[in-house]
């Protein structure tokens, strides 16, 4: 059983993809995550849930530094991924952005081809030189999300004139070109209709297979759906984290338990 | 029913229909306001172009003398035809064409009727082709300013002999040619082929054109990859602090200084510590990129924060390093605002007077330029020349040198219309 709270840190380091220890990150001088302890394992859908502001979403962007890019965000403690610290000096976040995809809550395909799209990374990264390696890791990607069958034919038609829930896949697959590690996904579904919103979802759940998944989701039942390991933030702190399941049938803060029947949020 | 509706507002009272008529009445009035203040702007537009067609249209032909006449072999040698007389070859044109009366004793007189300049339209046509000498070929030359203006109808035939330009007997003269047939008024090409010259019958906008566009290139050069360059650094790199707010606050100065500053400016550095020379469209170029390059620099930033967020993030999260991110997309989606800015940049820069009249860009210069370091003009200076000159003709070719101006700066807006529309809003 992997039924552990914030305050029993009896974490199994060994099997765990990223391991946050003792993680507090301010904006300025107001702290917006406190003291998260947290483990992230290998080929498993985690989904960070909690209400608006909680900071779900700065913490998991600091899975990928991307708070790198906002000057006045401080990060201390410590996240390692693979046992290695990715605050530490040695790692360069452009390379640790290739090995920790995020799909952001907007799809924001580039304006320019699918090909283009998710062939950008592997170029940008010096992936594939030839032309040949090039197509051979776009298809992978694009079949990977699931789109490849629907866009075989049009790959040179701009990325921004496919339906929402497409670009989103299609941000998916340019996240996988680099073939990551991490897949890290802010709010994937919240801007799409529950069609497409479902593709998403088998399409996680078919990803799992390869990468460890982080999901931030507004919706419960989304959590509930997609993911094995549930963890619940409130005013920055890291309420509560185990087993889906556990989560949301036997919670055992009292804060878990009014989020999920809906009283706070 | 009163007794239902007795607790509820009345949206049917009638002081809330007069309510309703007043924010009406005030509606109509504010739009009516906009239509007037634009119908103003259109009226003071078309009056302004009407007033420059009207003085400046007769500057668009050029009255000419076109006859048959033999090029003499003994004027003009086959060997050495640059030395030729042409001088009296043109005299000869003209006296051999008038029925001379008792009074027309005079010949010199008579060569008056032909430009100043006349004996270099014949030499150059004739060092052109030397096969001509002994020919006889139809020539067609300038008239005077003087008999331009009486053909146009400019000159009034009616005024006191003694006040006008033109007696009696001149004008019976020419009177003699025209109906002879042999006066014609064909557009005037040297008006965009010729460069400047005392007489405006001849002068020409040549070397205030090339001397602009050599101005407008320097310009370009310089500010254009500086400014893209400073409003990146601003943008993308530079820390907020109180430096970087100095930096943008006198950047929005800079854009506000009179014209007529950075001319001083480009006076006392260029010309007067690195001792370039006075006049040079180079020495131009470099002072309007001065005065464009907080307008581009302006134009860029806001370009540049127009990118949505989402793209730089979408880069940023497969691992692009910050200059790929805005090389590989902030700039290629900035790009029709910053051509946009730079274009109306370039376009006030080509219309600047007062620093090129600060650096000598005013000089009386009768050749084009053939690089950036000759001596030139541009056109708002060759204008405000024009403008001061008091020959009559100078009046209708300062209007049509406006015009043409005037035709270059819409073309540039033009072109930077054009370019928005095509890559406007392509995420």
């Amino acid at each position: 059983m992997y039924d552990v709270t914030r305050s029993e840190p009896e974490l199994n380091q060994s099997d765990a993809k990223f391991a946050a220890r003792n993680v507090q990150v301010f904006y300025g001088d107001a702290q917006a995550i406190k003291d998260v302890d947290v483990d992230i394992r290998d080929k498993t859908v985690t989904s960070f849930i909690g209400p608006s502001g909680c900071g779900k979403s700065t913490f998991l962007r600091c899975l990928n530094r991307m708070n790198d890019t906002i000057d006045i965000c401080r990060v201390e403690g410590e996240i390692k991924l693979d046992g290695r610290d990715i605050y530490d000096r040695s790692i360069d976040p452009v390379q640790l952005r290739a090995k920790v995809g995020m799909v952001f809550q907007k799809p924001n395909p580039f304006p320019k081809s699918i090909y283009d799209n998710v062939a950008y990374g592997p170029k940008i990264h010096g992936m594939a030189r030839k032309k040949e390696d090039l197509d051979r890791v776009v298809e992978a990607a694009l079949r990977d999300a699931g789109l490849w069958e629907e866009v075989k034919d049009r790959l040179h038609m701009p990325g921004t004139g496919l339906s929402g829930g497409q670009q989103q896949r299609l941000c998916i697959a340019r996240a996988v070109a680099t073939q990551p590690e991490v897949l890290l996904m802010d709010e994937p579904c919240s801007a799409l209709d529950p069609i497409a919103t479902g593709q998403v979802e088998d399409l996680i759940d078919e990803l799992r297979q390869n990468y460890a998944v982080v999901i931030v989701t507004h919706s419960m039942q989304q959590a509930a759906r997609v993911s094995q390991k549930t963890a619940f933030f409130h005013l920055g702190n890291l309420v509560e984290y185990g087993d889906t399941d556990t989560i949301f049938t036997n919670p055992q803060d009292r804060r878990t338990e009014s989020y999920i029947t809906g009283r706070i949020g | 029913m009163t007794d239902s509706t007795a607790g509820r507002f009345d949206w049917a009272s009638p002081e809330i229909n007069a309510h309703l008529r007043k924010r009406k009445r005030s509606q109509f009035y504010l739009k009516s306001l906009g239509i007037g203040a634009i119908s103003i702007a259109f009226a003071m537009l078309a009056l302004l172009i009407g007033s420059l067609i009207s003085t400046g249209y007769p500057a668009f032909t050029q009255t000419h003398l076109v006859v048959e006449a033999r090029i003499d072999p003994e004027l003009v040698d086959s060997e050495n035809p640059r030395d030729g007389n042409f001088r009296q070859l043109a005299e000869d044109i003209v006296t051999n064409r008038v029925i001379r009366g008792a009074d027309t004793d005079n010949t010199d007189r008579l060569t008056d009727i032909l430009s100043n300049r006349a004996q270099f339209t014949l030499r150059d046509m004739v060092e052109a082709n030397p096969d001509l000498i002994g020919e006889t070929v139809e020539v067609k030359l300038p008239v005077a300013d003087e008999y331009d203006q009486l053909y146009k109808g400019l000159l009034d035939r009616d005024t006191p002999e003694q006040n006008r330009r033109l007696k009696d007997r001149e004008i019976a003269i020419f009177d003699q040619l025209v109906d002879a047939g042999y006066v014609s008024q064909p557009l005037n090409w040297a008006l965009l082929t010729n460069a400047d010259s005392r007489f405006p019958e001849v002068a020409g906008l040549k070397g205030a054109i090339i001397g602009s566009a050599y101005a407008l290139l320097v310009c370009f050069i310089l500010s254009f990859p500086v400014g893209i360059g400073a409003a990146i650094y601003l943008e993308e790199f530079a820390p907020r602090n109180r430096i970087s707010d100095l930096i943008e606050i006198n950047i929005n100065n800079l854009a506000a200084v009179p014209s007529v500053v950075f001319g001083l400016l480009g006076l006392a550095v260029f010309i007067g510590w690195f001792g370039m020379p006075r006049s040079v469209p180079f020495v131009g170029g470099m002072t309007l990129a001065l005065m464009t390059l907080p307008t581009i620099i302006i134009a860029t930033r806001a370009a540049i924060k127009s990118v949505p967020p989402s793209i730089r993030e979408a880069a940023l999260g497969v691992g692009a390093s910050k200059q790929q991110v805005v090389f590989g997309h902030v700039l290629p989606l900035a790009m029709p605002g910053i051509l946009t800015g730079t274009i109306i940049g370039l376009a006030q820069a080509l219309g600047e007077t007062a620093p090129l009249l600060l650096i000598g860009m005013n000089a009386f210069i009768t050749s084009a330029p053939s690089t950036p370091f000759d001596s030139a003009t541009a056109l708002p200076t060759q204008i405000f020349i024009w403008a001061d000159s008091p020959e009559r003709g100078f009046v209708s070719r300062t209007s049509a040198a406006i015009l043409v101006l005037l035709t270059f700066l819409i073309t540039m807006n033009a072109i930077a219309i054009f370019l928005r529309h095509k890559f406007e809003r392509k995420w």
